[in-house]
């Protein structure tokens, strides 16, 4: 199994130690990743989407035509660039007029949208085509006894009727509690489990509001459930929940600290990955949790 | 440039100015109006008529099968954290037509793009599409912030909205490349996206310089 690995720029250039995770994880459930060489960014809705549609439309379907040409679907660990290839394949195939023209831009640079190729975001795509029982069997290391608050993200959720890999009900989202769940870890829900962490255009636009979505968030989930980690599907939750924290606790609006992982991170470290390396951009140290658990396997 | 819209010196849109900082709650913040905005009552026939039109022509189809139920504010994170215009509120605003309100506040700047809206509204008005729609129409004022312009010019210089470029320290010692795969790494690549970039409006707009219309960046 191939598929093309669509990295997004707070992965590449702010948590490549998340690349670093997906890279080491998909070959080891048998699936490799290609480079989809020349991708750019999504790009993201501050951008081109604020501009116009059509420019939005032609720099996703550059990216599509990149891995059409390679004949293969995209995963991605971000939301954000989740929610804009979704939106840009939707507006393409539901409206002729916008294709036409943004294969008439494409024409300039000798590609084509088609329409063939999807995104999907990387842990319902392992859930989907892998399935938690081979995840089951590929696990080195278990998390039996670990209990952790989930993070879907925004936009691996909504717009649900546009998903491929969507949740039987997006307000009672399963399968990153499933996904972790069979890495043996416990998962209890807490009240504002669906609330934006307020990272993306609101952290950019007024950081004081964006460190109070941030705050409810966190204390409903010290608070209920007072987990070993938060673990996250999309890497803007993870910057946002990881990097708040050390600001919250300077106001002295908290008094802890729980780290945070994205889910990818969290499977590389189950399937082998060197903990430090798959969490070495994190500013709370996961090492306790992670290094605890390594010991029960010596 | 024409600017329509009367901007507040102090709001950090439309300008080129540095970011404002203040220290209220000690937390460091705020480069833009979006205190609540308005006390005194205002009068619906000194909105502007017609400016529904001009939503849909900037590709939010659907503004007028909005009902202002409510739902969609029920579930936003604007609403949540205190930011004066959210979707119900920009939706009936521009009904009524008064522009200059939204466009001197950086709420729409703000949208999280999280859909929350868009799957909640019984009547399939995408609110997030009208959002956007929005910030097209402010953007055709030049009424954006800074940070925007930013990451525009970011995309255009190196196709990355996000780029750092110390990020290669921190690669390298993962043993990964020292830039990824994209168009940072294939000059030919970030070629094919200018080129894109140069025949949308963006072009037509001037924001940032593209080396058309003789704007090329100055040293
Ligand atoms: S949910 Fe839909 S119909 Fe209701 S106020 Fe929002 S946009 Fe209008
Ligand atoms: S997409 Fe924007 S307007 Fe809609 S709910 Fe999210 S933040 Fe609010």
């Amino acid at each position: 199994m191939k598929v093309g690995f669509f990295i997004g720029c707070n992965t590449a250039f702010n948590r490549p130690d998340l690349e670093l995770a997906v890279r080491y994880a998909f070959p080891r459930l048998g699936v490799e990743l290609d480079d989809l060489i020349g991708q750019s960014c999504c790009p993201t809705s501050g951008t081109m989407p604020s501009i116009d549609l059509v420019g939005w439309c032609a720099l996703g379907a550059r990216n599509y035509a990149i891995a059409e040409e390679r004949g293969l679907d995209m995963i991605t660990v971000c939301s954000t660039c989740f929610g804009s290839l979704v939106r840009t394949r939707y507006y393409m195939l539901t409206n002729r007029g916008i294709q036409k023209q943004v294969n008439r831009i494409l024409q300039e640079i000798g590609r084509e949208y088609k329409g063939i190729s999807r995104v999907r975001h990387a842990t319902p795509y392992l859930y989907k085509e892998i399935g938690l029982e081979k995840i089951k069997e590929a696990v080195k290391y278990r998390l039996d006894g670990l209990t952790v608050a989930l993070q879907p993200g925004c936009l691996t959720l909504w717009p649900s009727q546009l998903q491929a890999d969507k949740e039987n009900d997006p307000f009672h989202p399963q399968i990153l509690r499933e996904m972790c769940e069979a890495l043996g870890a416990s998962v209890p829900g807490y009240s504002r489990l669906l609330d934006c962490c307020g990272m993306g255009a609101m952290r950019s636009t007024d950081m004081e509001r964006s460190f109070y979505l941030a705050e409810r968030k966190i204390t409903s989930i010290r608070t209920e459930i007072n987990p070993h980690l938060i673990v996250t599907g999309c890497s803007s939750c993870l910057i946002q929940l990881d990097t708040t924290q050390e600001f919250l606790q300077k106001r002295r609006r908290i008094y802890y600290e729980i780290p945070v992982l994205h889910y990818m991170q969290l499977l590389a470290f189950c399937l082998g990955a060197d903990p430090e390396a798959v969490t070495s951009m994190s500013r709370i140290r996961p090492d306790r949790v992670l290094l605890d658990l390594l010991l029960r396997y010596q | 440039m024409k600017t329509a819209v009367e901007i507040d010196v102090n709001s950090g849109i439309g300008t080129a100015v540095m970011p404002k900082i203040s220290h209220s709650r000690g937390y460091s913040c705020s480069m833009l109006n979006n205190t609540q905005p308005f006390s005194e009552i205002f009068d619906p026939a000194q909105g502007q008529p017609g400016l529904i039109q001009e939503i849909p022509e900037l590709r939010a189809t659907k503004i007028l099968e909005c009902t202002q139920c409510g739902k969609c504010a029920a579930a936003c994170p604007l609403v949540l954290s205190g930011f004066s215009f959210y979707n119900k509120r920009v939706i009936q605003t521009i009904v009524v037509g008064f522009k200059d309100l939204i466009l001197n506040d950086s709420s729409i700047w703000a949208c999280q793009s999280c859909n929350r809206c868009t799957e909640v509204c019984p009547m399939g008005v995408d609110p997030f599409e009208i959002m956007l729609a929005t910030r097209r129409m402010a953007v055709r004022e030049y009424a954006l912030p800074t940070t925007a312009i930013e990451g525009i010019k970011s995309l255009y210089d190196t196709g990355h909205a996000v780029y750092i470029s110390e990020a290669g320290i921190p690669r390298k010692k993962l043993g990964l490349p020292e830039t990824p795969p994209t168009t940072t790494t294939y000059h030919e690549a970030l070629l094919e996206v200018q080129t894109i970039m140069k025949k949308t409006v963006l072009a037509e707009l001037g924001l940032i310089p593209m080396g058309v219309f003789g704007i090329t960046e100055r040293l």
